[in-house]
């Protein structure tokens, strides 16, 4: 071979190289790019941005549920070869040997990524810790947010959270696993606007999965939209006054600004502290609460239906006049109690024969056996079951039977039985007489605290209402849902309300079922009520709302096992309006010996729920 | 008299721009989001700038160094650099597991990197000696002596790599009159080694069985054929089984897993067959922790590499856009691994142009040495060429996954000390000698 074609044939392989590499990259970077998908997913890593849960305030800008920072000591394993374990561990309160066991735990996980090496630093070792972490580069502070809230009380009412199941992560993609997420309560009904938005941050990762900055020069990432504060309608100082005075007691009260339509308190009792429901403890709380026979985990003021008592009368009134059955001058007589055949209703005494006024003044229960008698065998119906029927739309329009369509989750509908159920139990002509027990709210029909309270304020208003509902606006733009706008007509007509709301002036005054504990100076409109039920003692029942002139307040006490409503129902009632309408808030001097005695009877002794 | 500088600036505006666009990439890899200084001399690119300029000083000083001055002393210099490898294999200090550095304060010396161009230049001087050509046993087993002496001693720093590199000086004897057919026989035996690893020997000896009968049943009147046929068989069949006994039993682990790598071979299943019988000699297993090794090591580096220039797609993302690189998914991605930089940030278009810079650079050296009027610089100049050629081959060929990871450097682009002054040592020895072209005929020959 010449030598310069030598030459030539280096030349030749030079380009030979050329083009093999040329083809090489081809198919590398142009044909198999599916490279630069892989090359996507191995070096990149989103990281969700969790925006801080909107508070809730109450009506009046008072914090109720708000976030509060906690704070863990993080290290990293690999990095804390020259670490002077002696004065971090002074620091922290542990010894020498627990440190290395911490570190081991954390090493085991991964000893290239950061994990918890102190959990929940108390807040002095936080402030010490923070001069001198920096000494310390394997180790570094992070905080995250806890809920925290203001109140031992209104569980029922604000809810608690808790993690997204697999239900909710299937159903709604914006949740990922170990999400958290409001469980019940306005942070459940709410979640939409309290969580905000999630941003999120694309970032570029090693091939230890250690965060190298962002990717694509973060033409991906989103800030995350910090969730919307939430102004409850709830008075948070009513609230506290409520569950004071049903404290040792079981039962609901639920307090509602008539012409708004406004819950201003929702009480139960057994109640339980919300702040047991977040943090380390959590579970452990949990199964405890959920295992007490007290059940205070059960909102009563909306899920639990009870027989209205004497309160029903005032509906049956109502719809009486607005059938015409009855005018505010009919009277009806009673000894004693209504008498059927076998049947009796019985009746304390009063005098007799009594008008509406009055009737609703001393809760006489024949004159409501002949109202809702007179209901049922309306010969303008035809027949009971038609009559019946009616008589359920008319309980419907006033939220009873149905749900009211509270923002909280879980609400009740009460108990309105119908056609078929009677037809069942008594055959195909039932007749009046069979259901009569209801004229004065027992038998077949229950309503929750929620319904009740909800009467009042139809009654408040004299004819509508408007959904309840404890949100009072939403954000920064104090943004109100329509459907809490809206006034629900009752199918009964404004001028009939007159009657029955001077009838109610009349109890809380003396000689009415309420008398001894009205309150000077407020014009409480009110009805007692005294349910017999299954589980022993009386409910003590009491509707009320106040001032009998533009009324401020409509109000339901549900006291189980009370006893009369007038024993522990009205007195509580009327203590809960006088301390919201005397802005004023000084103690409740003038009745003090009322309100003591309130606080301090205990009715657990009798009740069913008591564990002894 | 005067001496006008000749130098051929091509060369030397090539090799600015490859240094600069070398160190760019390696400010790239090394800027990871936590480094965000425009000159940091703890990162390796602002060592490199220390490097760059160390470079210009040693090109400044081999530029007023008299050219006659590399002739006379080169055997002087080889001695020098083979006494420093044997030192170094005494008293060297471990590193990577190759023994190959000197350390010298906070520097690292590589002798090995200075060996090759020693070793150019005794073969220069040697091929270059009046009368003497590369003809005749004793010549040229002078040559070769002169080649793998050094080789020998890198391999015995277990610096296989740089060891390899010595090969390149074979090109240096085709052109000096090695037979072709040598290049061929190279080639041959690649062959016959890669399908020895890829498939059971025993097939591949049946398979030259049968081309051999073919062969003598076809051509039964050419007996010389026949004899050549049958004596290359029986020497392929014997090279075959004592590759196998070589892979097997003297191979270290991760060097059958690096050629197993390359060969796209799934290291498990290789063994399995090979346990199965298919080869003459038992293989020991890899122990658990060399098959981690493995599989983080060499199997990673080149999948991550591939994926790195896959990722570049045509156009790439832009200097210091590399998602890649800035993820150090790629390890010792500013050294060996500096391409990877390049195809992932300048895509398709920008590799292809610079593979073709770098190749018309390395063809602009062979040109230069191929008009010198004298032996020495013309053998030197083929060193310098081959030698780089060599590196830019094997380099970028393991990069793009074509060939197996052997570490060494891409020429002028890697960082590294040794290897830039190496280098550039190299490339102005020689254009100071291609300067001095024109007056050198009447004082060699």
């Amino acid at each position: 071979m010449e030598k310069s074609n030598k030459f030539l044939l280096i030349i030749i392989f030079l380009i030979g190289i050329g083009i093999i590499f040329s083809i090489r990259l081809y198919f590398l970077q142009i044909v198999d790019s599916s490279n630069y998908y892989k090359a996507q997913a191995y070096g990149s890593n989103e990281i969700t941005l969790n925006p801080p849960r909107g508070t809730i305030l109450d009506r009046f800008g008072n914090l109720m549920v708000y976030n509060d920072a906690l704070y863990d000591l993080m290290v990293v394993p690999d990095k804390t070869l020259e670490t002077d374990k002696y004065t971090l561990s002074k620091f922290l309160n542990i010894d020498t040997i627990n440190f290395d066991k911490r570190l081991k735990k954390a090493a085991r996980y991964n000893s290239r990524q950061a994990s918890i090496f102190y959990k929940n630093l108390p807040f002095e070792m936080l402030t010490s810790l923070q001069e001198i972490i920096h000494q310390f580069p394997a180790f570094y502070i992070e905080s995250k947010i806890d809920r925290r809230y203001n109140i031992q009380g209104a569980a029922h009412l604000l809810g608690y959270l808790g993690e997204a199941s697999e239900k909710i992560v299937v159903e709604q993609p914006y949740y990922k696993p170990g999400d958290i997420l409001g469980i019940s309560g306005m942070e459940k009904s709410y979640e939409f606007y309290l969580r905000g938005k999630k941003g999120r941050r694309v970032v570029l990762v090693d091939k230890f999965s250690r965060q190298q900055g962002s990717f694509a020069g973060g033409k991906f990432d989103s800030v995350p939209i910090p969730g919307q504060n939430i102004f409850s309608s709830v008075d948070i100082d009513l609230q506290r006054f409520g569950e004071q005075l049903l404290g040792n007691k079981i039962g609901s009260i639920v307090a509602i600004e008539p012409k708004t339509g406004e819950i201003l308190s929702i009480v139960n009792s057994p109640n339980y502290d919300p702040n047991l429901l977040v943090g380390q403890e959590r579970n452990k709380n949990f199964a405890r609460l959920l295992i007490d026979p007290s059940k205070p985990l059960f909102n009563r003021a909306l899920k639990a239906p009870y027989p209205p008592g004497s309160t029903f009368k005032l509906v049956q009134a109502l719809i009486g006049l607005q059938e015409g059955i009855i005018e505010p001058s009919t009277t009806f007589p009673c000894a004693g109690g209504y008498r059927m055949g076998s049947l009796t209703v019985g009746c304390h005494a009063h005098a007799s024969p009594l008008d509406l006024e009055n009737s609703i003044k001393n809760s006489c229960n024949a004159y409501y056996c002949h109202v809702y008698r007179a209901i049922l065998d309306n010969p303008k119906y035809g027949s009971v079951q038609v009559a019946y029927k009616k008589w359920t739309e008319y309980l419907l329009s006033f939220g009873i039977g149905v749900k009211t369509g509270i923002d909280l989750p879980e609400e009740s509908k009460g108990i309105i039985k119908h056609n078929d159920y009677f037809v069942k139990v008594f055959g195909k002509n039932w007749r009046s007489a069979n259901v009569v027990s209801m004229s004065i709210g027992q038998g077949e029909v229950g309503l929750t605290p929620l319904q009740m309270a909800n009467v009042a304020a139809i009654i408040a208003n004299k004819g509508w209402f408007i959904t309840p509902h404890v949100v009072k606006s939403i954000g920064d733009s104090y943004f109100v849902p329509t459907e809490f706008k809206e006034k629900r007509y009752t199918m009964i007509d404004a001028k009939h309300f007159d009657t029955i709301i001077s009838g109610m002036s009349m109890v809380t005054k003396p000689g009415g079922t309420a008398g001894r504990t009205g309150i000077e100076g407020i014009d409480i409109c009110a009805k007692t009520g005294t349910a017999q039920n299954p589980h022993g003692k009386d409910h003590s029942i009491y509707i009320a709302f106040a001032p009998r002139e533009n009324p401020q307040i409509a109000i339901c006490v549900m006291v189980e096992n009370g006893g009369f409503g007038a024993t522990f129902a009205a007195p509580i009632a009327n203590l809960m309006i006088e301390h919201y309408l005397v802005k004023d808030k000084k103690a409740p001097s003038t009745r003090l010996d009322l309100y003591n005695r309130m606080i301090t009877t205990s009715l657990l002794e009798n009740s069913v729920y008591n564990p002894k | 008299m005067e001496e006008k500088l000749h130098i051929d600036w091509l060369t030397v505006g090539l090799y600015i721009i490859i240094v600069m666009f070398g160190a760019v990439n390696i400010y790239s890899a090394n800027n990871t989001l936590e480094h965000h200084f425009l000159f940091d001399f703890k990162m390796e690119y602002g060592k490199q700038i220390i490097w760059m300029s160390a470079s210009a000083l040693i090109v400044f000083l081999v530029l007023l160094t008299d050219f006659k001055f590399f002739n006379y002393s080169a055997y002087g210099i080889y001695v020098v650099v083979i006494l420093l490898l044997i030192v170094l294999l005494a008293t060297g200090s471990f590193n990577k597991g190759a023994q190959a550095w000197f350390k010298i304060g906070a520097f690292k010396l590589q002798p090995s990197e200075f060996a090759k161009y020693a070793t150019g230049l005794a073969l220069a001087k040697f091929l270059g000696t009046y009368v003497i050509k590369f003809e005749g046993k004793r010549n040229m087993g002078i040559c070769f002596a002169i080649i793998f002496f050094p080789m020998l001693l890198t391999l015995a720093q277990n610096d296989t790599g740089s060891a390899l590199v010595f090969l390149s000086f074979i090109l240096v004897l085709f052109r000096e009159g090695l037979s072709g057919w040598w290049l061929i026989l190279g080639f041959y035996l690649v062959l016959i080694f890669v399908l020895t690893i890829l498939y059971p020997s025993l097939y591949i000896i049946i398979g030259l069985l049968l081309i051999l009968t073919f062969i003598i049943f076809m051509y039964k009147k050419h007996k010389q054929l026949i004899v050549a046929s049958i004596l290359v068989v029986t020497l392929s069949v014997g090279f075959i089984l004592s590759l196998d006994f070589v892979f097997t039993s003297i191979l270290k682990p991760h060097q059958q897993q690096r050629i197993l790598v390359t060969l796209n071979q799934d290291v498990e299943e290789y063994y399995a067959n090979k346990t199965n019988g298919f080869s003459f000699f038992k293989v020991e297993l890899p122990k658990k922790e060399d098959k981690m090794k493995s599989k983080r090591d060499y199997s990673y580096n080149v999948r991550q590499s591939k994926i790195s220039i896959g990722a570049g797609q045509w156009i790439g993302n832009g200097f210091n856009n590399g998602t890649q690189t800035k993820a150090k998914l790629v390890p010792e991605q500013h050294t060996d691994f500096i391409f990877c930089t390049v195809g992932e940030e300048y895509g398709f278009i920008g590799s292809v142009l610079f593979i073709g810079l770098y190749l018309f650079f390395i063809g602009r050296i062979f040109y230069l040495a191929e008009r010198q009027k004298n032996t020495f610089s013309r053998v030197f100049g083929y060193s310098t060429g081959s030698i780089i050629l060599f590196h830019f081959f094997i380099n970028i060929g393991m990069a793009m996954g074509l060939l197996p990871v052997i570490g060494i450097p891409l020429p002028f682009m890697s960082y590294g000390g040794s290897s830039l002054i190496s280098f550039s040592l190299m490339l102005f020895t020689f254009l100071k000698l291609d300067a001095n072209r024109v007056n050198e005929l009447s004082r060699f020959s």
